[in-house]
């Protein structure tokens, strides 16, 4: 090492082993999951910084709502959550996964904003032979045997909106969506079944345009496209600063009188307070609505609203769904609730009521079998709120 | 006749955008205006630039009520909360020496790590809505196309603000002083002005600057929590091609940026994602290949 | 006489660390051990990006490039191949010699900032190739399901953590005792040589640029060998493994360890990166503030060592915008070379 300053690194070189030390101290060797006093570990892996940090917060707490109305118990034994930060996608969701499985040894993990984060995660639960029940993101997967999902297949809402959007409106209809994996799925979901369905694209080449993510902030070079093609109405998927960008600019534009249908992720939660007017009329689809008329909605957003400012979001039915299944297969896991009984006992939970309506996991994907809502933003005493307008298809594989 | 027309026709799709280019790259110039302070004048490599804008930003989306008075005062108030954090990043400064910019990186990476972090703790992970006056919220009819009305707004006041930025750089002794320092630091440290008060003077402007552009422009570039990132990337991008340190250089980039961004994206939708950095590369790069070429002559 | 004392120090130091390395997996739980490989893999991109910032002078943001191409390359390309190591290595060693020779033309005559903003622009375009090549790559979700490797023919694959990192361990530490070897050398001499004063050696018949080329190009295939060890350590790899916040930690982590240090690089490098992780799993929501105030604190803690880093990424007086003056590279570092 040539022209160090020896001490430097020296200390340096300390510091490291001393992190390393003492990292090491707090691993212990329990069975995996359960200890000796009934309780049982569970991992919450959420956005809780950074870009999607809205998204992890209302996963949190969604799961958080269900621990704190059940007595903190899930299948009758008190949960021991164990946090951690997802970060911006997977090169921190991995590390970080690693803890929940090799150090506190959880019994099941749940959350995961980002499909890429799940993809990343998926070798580590085949080592470790923990089931995740995921609650937002969900990548392809070659393998689903571990992994069990509350939340839809990114190609399912526009699945489920085409035939309205066939039948409502008169001509061709413009696709826009972000360039990454999440777009592509959400986008391809409309067309093919858009298409499969008499359906025409305004897209030049018919094909969709996607813009590039998370760079875009200026949609108004699309806009000008979009009035060039002629297009009757627009389908779009966009989720958190995007989806504000997105509908502000829309509003202002010269496309401002087309018709915008959206997958229900535009307008959901926060974003929509940030988009204000803008949003008024966009026609959206998504399983959830916190104005679903059920008995387990009226309950589930009651206890929300006890404890947050403004309605639920589906990220956080998801998540409470994902503890409501948790605490159905620890239940029947048996007294010894190890990490392959809990997902096996997944496999066999039949049909789950939730607030959004009953639904059941689909034996092939592992997703929900579920039906999807049409909902409108309209005003809601003061402010403004998507209101359901209608059932479109039951969509699941 | 009818070939005019048909030209008409095929360039009018890019009016808009190229207007929209002229409003992005007139609020990425007054963005990094204050980095080329920073950087050409104090030489420090401030990369908690973004998180002066983000102030501004949040600040504006906190008092806008959409009424014109709120507006004023969401400038003001922005400017002096920016304005003052650049004073107290002057102060963090202190122990790193003038130049030594990998030891300013860490310093200012860490604090735009950590004040980002705060900004987003005190107002909420959403991105909060700004409400701009009534009478700026609808579109206007240019050219026969619907062009957002705050955008037009803001590229006369941007335009006007970038004047006189020039004028004051060109035509005052504060500016003379600014540009001496440029040129010759060592003098204007002869002539009796302590470094540390060039220092915390320059990023006070610089803070000013990036808050009245976060005010500004929270209707264009919103705050949220990836602003001060988009911010900072761009604002150096534009700095760095515009020759470090030249206000006319930096206007020149910044327009460009503007233009790739949106017309240049509205030309080549396919190469959109491509287009900002391979430019700046390229430019970079042909450029460097010059000032060795005519070095190697000489 | 002193000389030979801090040598000998330095020698003891250097190996009782690479004894605790060696130990640590029966130290330490899975979750450690497993953190530790991948750290190591970007510990030794980190030593790349030393060799190109402080060794030769060239500050750089796009060494996730060859990075992201090595790992690429070892993912799609080397596990078809063959399922051993060593080969893998190689591939990856050499996907990330090519790119950074495809890049040369791009940074060789810049110098300072400049070179940082080119390079951090190849990065992201790499990051965005890597992004929508969907039939290759996976595009943004990565790919999952790469075999495990064996590290040797006729050994058993890498199956456990212990494995992994023993065998990142053993890489990094050849690796690196080349790097250590090769800078000993003429070669080195000259690259640091040409950093401290670029003139002069010109004046007398080198040719600088051929050596920064070849910098660059070494300093490629490490990170290239480097990404074929995230693979190993994690694997899974996404575009996210190789994006601006990658590169910014890792040219921050150099800057703490010392620039022109190859040892306090590594250091440097692995201490920001372990940190980083350790706290998104402990402290969540907080990590990057905790890790904010850490970098400041660092400046404030370590006042010598951040100062002496090999800083000046712009030569005080505005040379790069002047055509007469050579584009000076780091005048104030030559005193303390001379220490």
């Amino acid at each position: 090492m040539p022209h160090t300053n020896p001490r430097r690194s020296h200390a340096l070189t300390a510091t490291l082993l001393a992190v390393v030390l003492t990292a090491s101290t707090a691993c212990g060797d329990d069975a995996p999951g359960t200890s000796a006093s009934g309780s049982i570990k569970i991992g919450l892996l959420a956005s809780l910084s950074g870009t999607y940090q809205a998204v992890g917060t209302e996963i949190r707490d969604g799961f958080q709502l269900y621990l704190d109305t059940h007595d903190g118990k899930l299948g009758g034994r008190k949960v021991d959550l164990v946090v951690a930060d997802e970060g911006n996608g997977a090169q921190t969701a991995v590390p970080a996964a690693t803890k929940l499985l090799k150090q506190d040894r959880v019994a099941a993990l749940t959350g995961i904003v980002g499909g890429g984060s799940v993809a990343g995660v998926t070798p580590l639960l085949d080592e470790t032979k923990v089931p995740l029940v995921g609650s937002n993101g969900r990548p392809e997967l070659k393998d689903v045997s571990r992994v069990w999902h509350t939340s839809y297949l990114s190609d399912e809402p526009g699945a489920a909106i085409a035939q309205h959007v066939r039948d409502n409106v008169q001509g061709s209809v413009y696709a826009i969506g972000p360039d990454y994996q999440g777009g592509w799925d959400e986008l391809r979901g409309f067309t093919d079944a858009f298409g499969k369905i008499g359906g025409k694209l305004a897209n030049t080449d018919g094909k969709t345009t996607f813009t590039p993510f998370p760079t875009t902030t200026n949609f108004t070079p699309y806009f000008a496209r979009i009035k060039a093609s002629g297009a009757a109405a627009v389908y779009t998927f966009y989720a958190g600063s995007a989806a504000v960008d997105f509908v502000k600019q829309y509003a202002q534009s010269e496309i401002k009188d087309v018709p915008l249908y959206a997958a229900g992720f535009l307008t959901e939660g926060g974003v929509l307070n940030a988009q204000g007017e803008a949003a008024r009329d966009i026609f959206s689809v998504l399983n959830y609505s916190p104005d679903l008329d059920n008995a387990e909605n009226r309950a589930f957003v009651a206890a929300w609203k006890a404890k947050h400012d403004g309605s639920p979001t589906t990220y956080a039915l998801a998540s409470y769904d994902a503890a409501a299944v948790l605490d159905r297969a620890i239940g029947a896991a048996g007294s010894n609730p190890t990490p392959e009984a809990i997902n096996t006992a997944i496999g066999q939970l039949g049909q789950i009521a939730s607030p959004r309506g009953t639904w059941q996991f689909s034996t092939s994907t592992h997703s929900p079998v579920q039906k999807w809502y049409l909902r409108q933003v309209r005003q809601d005493g003061r402010a403004l709120s998507n209101t359901v307008v209608g059932d479109l298809a039951t969509v699941g594989r | 006749m009818t070939v005019v027309a048909a030209g008409l026709n095929r360039i009018d799709p890019y009016l808009i955008p190229a207007l929209d280019g002229v409003a992005y790259g007139l609020l990425v110039f007054v963005a990094a205006s204050g980095l080329v302070f920073c950087f050409g004048v104090a030489n420090i490599l401030n990369l908690a630039h973004g998180l002066l804008y983000a102030i501004g930003g949040y600040t504006a989306a906190a008092v806008l009520d959409g009424g014109w008075a709120s507006l004023a005062l969401a400038l003001v108030v922005g400017v002096l909360a920016a304005a003052a954090a650049g004073v107290l990043l002057a102060g963090l400064l202190t122990p790193v020496a003038t130049g030594n910019h990998l030891g300013q990186a860490l310093l200012t990476f860490g604090v735009a790590l950590a004040g980002g972090s705060l900004l987003v703790a005190g107002f909420g992970p959403d991105d909060p809505q700004v409400r701009v006056p009534a009478a700026l919220e609808g579109s206007v009819v240019v050219a026969g196309h619907r062009y957002a009305a705050y955008r037009l707004v803001f590229i006369v006041v941007a335009a006007v603000l970038a004047t006189a930025l020039y004028l004051v750089v060109r035509r005052t002794r504060a500016g003379m002083l600014v540009r001496a320092a440029v040129d010759d630091p060592e003098m204007v440290a002869c002539l009796g002005v302590s470094p540390a008060r060039i220092r915390a003077g320059v990023l006070a402007a610089a803070g000013a600057l990036a808050g009245a552009a976060g005010v500004l422009g929270a209707p264009i570039i919103g705050p949220g929590t990836g602003t001060a990132d988009t911010v900072l990337l761009l604002s150096l991008v534009v700095v760095v091609l515009g020759g470090l340190g030249s206000m006319g250089g930096t206007l020149l980039a910044a327009l460009a940026i503007g233009e790739i961004q949106t017309l240049g994206v509205a030309l080549l939708p396919s190469a959109a994602p491509f287009l900002l950095f391979a430019a700046m590369a390229a430019v970079l790069a042909v450029r460097a290949q010059g000032l060795a070429g005519t070095w190697r002559a000489a | 006489m002193r000389d030979e004392v801090v040598r000998r120090a330095r020698g003891a130091v250097a190996a009782l660390v690479l004894a605790g390395l060696v130990v640590a997996p029966w130290a330490v739980d899975d979750y450690t051990t497993a953190i530790l490989a991948r750290t190591l893999a970007l510990a030794l991109v980190g030593v790349s990006v030393a060799l190109l910032t402080g060794v030769a002078g060239m500050p750089t943001l796009g060494q996730t490039a060859p990075y992201a191409a090595g790992a690429y390359a070892c993912a799609v390309l080397g596990s078809r191949i063959s399922d051993v190591g060593v080969v893998q290595l190689a591939v990856a060693a050499a996907a990330g010699a090519v790119l950074a020779a495809l890049t040369v033309p791009l940074v060789v005559h810049a110098r300072g900032v400049i070179v940082l903003m080119i390079t951090l622009a190849i990065g992201e375009l790499v990051v965005t190739v890597l992004g929508r090549w969907r039939s290759v790559t996976g595009g943004t979700d990565g790919l999952a399901g790469i075999p495990a490797v064996r590290p040797f023919w006729g050994l058993p694959p890498l199956a456990s953590d212990q494995a992994r990192y023993l065998y990142a361990l053993v890489v990094v530490a050849t690796l690196v005792g080349a790097v250590l070897v090769l800078l000993r050398t003429r070669a080195g001499l000259l690259l640091r040589a040409g950093r401290d004063d670029e003139t002069r050696l010109r004046a007398s018949g080198h040719r600088v640029p051929l050596y920064v080329a070849g910098a660059h190009v070494a300093a490629g295939a490490i990170a290239g060998a480097a990404g074929s060890l995230l693979v190993v350590a994690q694997q899974y790899i996404s575009p996210a493994d190789f994006g601006f916040d990658t590169s910014a930690l890792l040219l921050l982590g150099v800057v703490i360890g010392g620039t022109a240090s190859v040892g306090g690089a590594l250091v440097g490098a692995a201490l920001v990166i372990a940190v980083r992780d350790w706290l998104f799993g402990v402290l969540p929501g907080h990590a990057p503030l905790v890790l904010g105030v850490l970098f400041v604190a660092t400046v404030y803690l370590l006042p010598g060592g951040v100062s002496r880093a090999r800083g000046r990424l712009r030569p005080p007086r505005a040379a790069s915008a002047r055509s007469d003056a050579p584009p000076a590279r780091d005048r104030a570092t030559i005193p303390e070379l001379r220490r």
